[in-house]
């Protein structure tokens, strides 16, 4: 009877663990096996480490790494700063319901594609923000614009995902704040503190470890991401999904290794993250308890 | 009860997502002697197109015109599917590599050194194309362009779909004098810093560029048989990596960055943030102009020394389950109607492969009519042959693209 009980979880995800194990870990196996050199339709037989030697050793490989972690660093450290910013405002907004709620929320489902379109649109050279500060006379020609887009900061890319993720991370935090107990802050403030202190030691604690889980999974997100710097980043350094996508599509079937060994290394990084997103999950539901 | 139902329908509910795919029956060889078996067996059916999409005017061909007529004539459905062509590959390989018979691609639009690789590893059917009746009776058997590809024996594995050959585009009047060759687009470079830039290879119109301007340097003739060997080509093309370091500061944003898609240099022509773009389609600027994207004072130009070009085909995997209707289809391609209207502007302006001389007085009317429609912005087809080079052999392409990946931005 017991038995049953137990088993019952893993009978019930059975259909889902097939598709997932099936397609997910398969792939993963498949796409490890190939980095040590093991792709036997194109005559690769031989398992080895020299890929993974002459992937590490490159400086384009380096350069690139560098490149995406500054990348997702910058911009999930930046979304996470302002997007509590921005859900404590209208978390302590008195009147609210209103518009605010849905406008910050729409960045969260227009597709990162998008994005990118829009930005490109506002930011280039030739876009509509340029062509406004030209026309007003604050460049003398449309050259002379800042160029943001395609250059080796990655400020077109950063701009792109901090649209995209202040508003996640503000949604996110946003629940939070309205799910959380307001006793702690009156007691605080009949104690005498004054809104500052109220927020910095009260209620940033208390929110502190939804932040870390959706610091991680933006930072996870921005890490693996392709489209975006592939279209708006600079051609060198390239970032690591796009060198990876780049490899890939190098006709000659023998290249795959290399590949493969970025990928790996991009699934690494990801289950560390994964890993500390479960350690954080974690403190969450202590608080929660 | 219910428990045991509901234990039951998840067991099976598993049982039949592992047995999917496992259904492929091994179908027999199909025999293209007798081309009427070959249409009968084709009629209704439905033929998958797999293919680059990047061309709007040129899949309208194929979803309005060409599907429409292919219902009518033969009543064969034809679906076209866009996917870049390494990922159509990875899919025949992944095919191939678990043994799936009945695969779901009939035809692909394949070129260089992808039908290499493809051959390679053996991912096409064939030999057909010499058994097509239109093959037989309008392609040129012995032209270089028919029997290479990129270098590569075609020995039956592809038939023809179109021909392409780089071309330049500037607008004329922004740009009186067009640069003849290397030297002076150095000059144009430099007069106009920060107006010309190429696409990053590998995107393909940016590989051309590359490749174009080694030709114009060093000339082409030592590449036809050169050996794939990173050094060799190093060697070779080193006084063009020298010319290319040398204009990179005069490019757009000095040469730290070039747009990674040709669509996008095309965008910055298009909003005059450069002076000029570059295309493998000859009357890619006429039918931008019929678009309204390009000014109506866009042309294109050839170096004098000529640009590359190439003819691009069709093929059928391994694995088609639908060889017939692939046959059916591409057989029909190749027919006097159907170049035709691929070669409007509207419909992207594909330059024709059927051999001239292979046409009677009416067919080649045909033709006449729609290149005078095509108008100033395209160059005869008079003018891009007689400045026509060859490309190089497909394997020679990586290691360029990889030595100007080495030697270029990074610096």
């Amino acid at each position: 009877m017991k038995y049953k009980y137990k088993l019952k979880p893993y009978i019930l995800l059975t259909p889902v663990m097939i598709v997932i194990l099936g397609i997910f870990v398969t792939g993963i196996v498949m796409g490890f096996l190939q980095s040590i050199g093991y792709f036997p339709i194109v005559g690769l037989k031989d398992f080895t480490l020299k890929y993974y030697k002459e992937v590490m050793m490159s400086k384009d490989f380096l350069s690139s790494l560098i490149f995406s972690i500054y990348i997702s660093f910058i911009s999930s450290a930046l979304s996470v700063i302002l997007g509590v910013a921005l859900a404590y405002l209208i978390y302590r907004k008195k009147e609210k319901k209103g518009v605010e709620d849905i406008v910050f929320k729409v960045p969260i489902i227009v597709p990162h594609i998008v994005a990118v379109l829009l930005v490109y649109n506002l930011l280039s050279q030739s876009g509509i923000i340029s062509r406004i500060f030209y026309s007003l006379g604050f460049v003398s020609s449309q050259n002379h614009f800042p160029s943001l887009l395609f250059e080796k900061n990655g400020i077109g890319i950063i701009i792109t995902y901090l649209w995209k993720e202040i508003p996640f991370i503000g949604m996110v935090v946003y629940s939070v704040l309205n799910n959380m107990n307001n006793k702690f802050s009156d007691v605080a403030k009949t104690l005498g503190a004054n809104r500052r202190q109220v927020f910095f030691k009260v209620t940033l604690p208390l929110i502190m470890p939804s932040i870390v889980t959706s610091f991680i999974l933006v930072f996870a997100f921005s890490f693996g991401a392709f489209e975006v710097p592939f279209l708006l980043g600079p051609t060198n350094p390239k970032a690591l999904p796009v060198k990876a996508y780049i490899e890939y599509s190098n006709p000659d079937l023998k290249h795959r290794p290399y590949t493969m060994v970025i990928n790996m290394i991009l699934t690494f990084v990801s289950l560390i993250l994964v890993w500390g997103y479960n350690k954080a999950f974690k403190v969450i539901s202590k608080y929660n308890r | 009860m219910k428990k045991l139902i509901c234990v039951l329908m998840i067991i099976t509910l598993s049982l039949g997502i592992i047995s999917c795919g496992k259904t492929s029956q091994t179908k027999d060889d199909v025999s293209i002697d007798k081309w009427e078996d070959v249409l009968s067996k084709a009629k209704g059916t439905t033929v998958n197109f797999y293919g680059w999409g990047g061309d709007q005017l040129l899949n309208g061909w194929i979803d309005n015109h060409l599907s429409k007529k292919l219902k009518e004539k033969y009543d064969i459905t034809l679906n076209r599917v866009g996917m870049n062509i390494d990922e159509i590959l990875s899919k025949l390989l992944n095919e191939k590599q678990l043994n799936v018979k009945d695969g779901s691609i009939d035809i692909v639009w394949i070129n260089g050194e992808n039908f290499f690789t493809a051959r390679e590893n053996e991912l096409l059917y064939g030999p057909f194309s010499d058994k097509l009746p239109n093959f037989k009776k309008y392609i040129d058997k012995d032209d270089v362009e028919t029997k290479f590809d990129f270098g590569f024996p075609v020995e039956g594995y592809e038939s023809p779909y179109g021909k392409a050959q780089f071309v330049m585009i500037y607008d004329k009047m922004k740009t009186q004098a067009v640069p003849k060759d290397h030297k002076e687009l150095m000059e144009f470079a430099k007069n106009n810093p920060g107006k010309f830039t190429y696409p990053a290879p590998p995107d393909f119109t940016g590989s051309a560029f590359v490749r174009n301007i080694i030709y114009d340097i060093v000339g082409h003739e030592q590449f036809m048989d050169m050996k794939a060997d990173e050094d060799t080509v190093r060697k070779a093309i080193q006084p063009a990596i020298d010319y290319l370091k040398e204009l990179k500061p005069y490019l757009w944003k000095k040469g730290e960055t070039y747009p990674a898609e040709s669509t996008l240099l095309d965008n910055m022509y298009g909003d005059n943030e450069v002076l000029m773009t570059m295309s493998y389609a000859p009357n890619f600027a006429a039918s931008k102009i019929k678009t309204g994207e390009f000014t109506e004072s866009t042309r294109t130009f050839v170096f004098d020394k000529g640009t590359i070009g190439n003819t691009n085909f069709l093929a059928i995997p391994f694995n088609s389950p639908n060889k017939e209707g692939a046959l059916a289809v591409i057989n029909y391609i190749l027919s006097v109607d159907m170049q035709a209207s691929k070669y409007e502007p509207k419909h992207g302006g594909g330059q024709p492969v059927l051999d001239s001389d292979k046409l009677n007085e009416k067919e080649k009317k045909k033709f006449e009519k729609v290149r005078s429609s095509i108008g100033d912005a395209a160059l005869s087809q008079e003018e891009l042959l007689d400045h026509r080079l060859p490309e190089m052999p497909a394997n020679l392409i990586p290691i360029i693209e990889k030595i100007w990946m080495e030697s270029i931005p990074n610096k």
